[in-house]
């Protein structure tokens, strides 16, 4: 059974979204943006289903969610709350933090890591991508 | 006193004349198979080949070809990075006077890809991706991020979810999952 018949669920989503699919026969690659983070969910779910421990090491998932400057970002930490940095680099100075499930504004994508965000409060700061979602 | 109006005379002269074209057409015919046989030595097999095997070595990029000639046909050996290098070494080879044809039995054997820019960008982004899951350790080689130690299953999504989006070649998961 070839990666792509493995995954097939998963492949299916990818080109209904027009992703781009390699699968080099050891790795089976899906990258691009699709338009909400449902779409992106959906997927995760399915890869974890398919390999709920993530241990065949066959499989790179690199999606995001489409969003650009202005836009509303939802938290969504596992449980804590999501620390807002003076720089982008967990190393920089924690400025705030925002709760779990707070919908904040997105001011840029400084790279794919760190995004400027401003909080309800006014405050702006960094934050990692990974815990921010865009909100459709 | 030489008088050619006696017959007998005349007639020795013709045969002396006759010998002599004969001597001299047969001392052509033998330059002509000596000079004949001198120019053949000037194409001999090694000739051609090392004349061939200078042209290869003229072009760094064929290094790593080797020709070898037999009754004038070239046979180039070796590897090359790719097919239009390939097919470059048998056209140099065929453009060797005296060649009569190539067999091109070069081997391509593609160079390592270089994954040292992509080591480099995974590697900035590898402490603030594991900075939550400290038990986590990671090295990166070629692309390919490996992970070991141990981590809770239900982080085990957000840390994978933060290592895809660094785009390596391929995430080994050599953790536990407690």
């Amino acid at each position: 059974m070839t990666l792509s018949e493995k995954y097939k669920e998963l492949v299916d989503i990818a080109i209904n979204n027009k992703l781009s699919v390699n699968d080099t026969g050891k790795v089976l690659r899906i990258e691009g943006e699709v338009d909400t983070a449902d779409i992106k969910d959906k997927m995760w779910e399915i890869y974890k289903n398919l390999d709920p421990h993530f241990k065949s090491n066959d499989v790179v998932l690199n999606v995001k969610s489409k969003v650009s400057a202005g836009d509303k970002v939802k938290v969504v930490t596992r449980e804590s709350r999501l620390n807002i940095r003076q720089g982008p680099g967990t190393d920089q100075p924690i400025v705030g933090k925002a709760e779990k499930g707070d919908i904040i504004t997105l001011i840029n994508k400084t790279n794919d890591q760190w995004w400027l965000v401003r909080d309800n409060d006014g405050e702006e700061g960094y934050c990692y991508s990974q815990y921010l979602e865009p909100v459709n | 006193m030489y008088r050619i109006n006696n017959y007998n005379d005349t007639i020795n002269l013709k045969l002396e004349n006759m010998k002599l074209l004969r001597s001299l057409s047969i001392l052509i015919m033998i330059l002509t198979i000596g000079l004949g046989a001198v120019s053949c030595k000037k194409v001999s097999d090694a000739d051609i080949q090392n004349e061939a095997q200078a042209a290869l070595n003229a072009n760094p990029d064929l290094s790593g070809v080797m020709v070898t000639v037999l009754n004038k046909v070239a046979t180039i050996t070796g590897t090359v990075e790719d097919e239009a290098t390939k097919s470059y070494a048998e056209s140099t080879v065929a453009g060797v006077e005296n060649v009569v044809s190539v067999v091109n039995e070069i081997v391509v054997v593609p160079p390592p890809p270089d994954y040292s820019a992509l080591d480099n960008a995974i590697n900035a982004g590898l402490a603030d991706a594991l900075k939550d899951h400290p038990k986590v350790t990671a090295t990166v080689q070629d692309g390919v991020i490996t992970i070991n130690g141990e981590i809770r299953e239900r982080d085990l999504q957000t840390l994978m979810e933060k290592l895809n989006a660094l785009n390596p070649v391929q995430i080994v998961n050599n953790a536990t999952v407690k």
